[in-house]
């Protein structure tokens, strides 16, 4: 690479490499299908067992809380290390989904602990939180409106019935936060590959 | 009409690769810009230690699962340097 650079060669490397880094980022769409797998996973267990006469009593939030704490650390400590380089936006990030699991081990926990009924309600507020703006630091649509769902349905849930507490929380995890998060490990890989 | 003369230090097809490189992430170790520029280890070794001695980068040598690890980052100087160097080249387009 030992060679005289015109004008336009030199900002035409600048433009590709620019470029190359930009497909260097971390896998963000790992966590949205792990969570929302085992956030629906909860609230399904819950409302079966309910059901059937074997209330688990909040119980199936702890469990998941813990199960996706723990993946989603070793995951991500994986990742750091395999990845060449990181951005400002992996490290904005990092942390706003660190201190979103921090939150949500918190208020899981705690509503398990104390058998304060259903998560549900919080649980879709507060993952409005973190997939709105990832949607909008990404520029990713369907996570922009896959949390702007959170935050309606949310809401909606303090003021319906209980039962349908669950369908609403079913709803916004599978298309606030399963459906973007495929729709982003398509885009990754398409990216990665190009 | 006169231009500003270009940085030699830029002025130079790999240096100029890693440091459009570095500009775009925050840090990036030897193998991604082994990787992204395509040069030898030798070559960009040695453009590395050019662009380090002029205060361009920061090199920090480290372990990585017990390899040696070089963790390269662009300084301040290194990104007035270079923005000095784009708007010096979009000049020369101009004219």
């Amino acid at each position: 690479m030992e060679q005289t650079l015109t004008a336009e060669q030199s900002l035409k490397l600048i433009d590709d490499m620019m470029r190359q880094a930009k497909r260097s980022f971390h896998r963000m769409s790992f966590y949205f299908l792990l969570w929302g797998v085992l956030l629906i996973g909860a609230m399904l267990t819950e409302y079966f067992m309910d059901r059937a006469g074997h209330p688990f009593h909040g119980k199936s939030w702890g469990v998941v809380g813990i199960i996706g704490g723990i993946v989603s650390s070793m995951h991500g400590a994986r990742q750091g290390k395999k990845e060449g380089a990181s951005t400002a936006m992996d490290r904005v990030m990092m942390w706003l989904w660190a201190a979103f699991v921090i939150t949500m081990l918190v208020t899981i926990i705690g509503y398990g602990v104390s058998g304060g009924g259903t998560p549900a309600g919080s649980i879709m507020v507060l993952t409005g939180l973190p997939t709105f703006v990832s949607g909008q630091l990404m520029r990713f649509k369907p996570l922009i409106f896959g949390g702007i769902l959170f935050w309606v349905l949310g809401a909606l849930s303090y003021f319906v019935d209980p039962q349908m507490i669950t369908w609403l929380y079913v709803g916004a995890m599978l298309f606030g936060y399963v459906i973007p998060g495929y729709m982003l490990k398509r885009q990754e890989d398409v990216l990665r590959a190009a | 009409m006169s231009f500003a003369p270009l940085d030699p230090v830029l002025h130079n097809q790999l240096r100029l690769a890693v440091m459009s490189l570095l500009v775009a992430v925050e840090e990036g170790d030897f193998n991604f810009l082994l990787e992204k520029t395509g040069a030898t280890r030798g070559n960009l070794s040695v453009q590395i230690t050019k662009l380090k001695e002029a205060d361009y980068i920061t090199v920090k040598k480290s372990f990585k699962d017990n390899y040696p690890n070089t963790l390269c980052a662009i300084s301040p100087k290194g990104l007035k340097a270079f923005e000095q160097y784009v708007t010096a080249i979009k000049e020369y387009l101009k004219s």
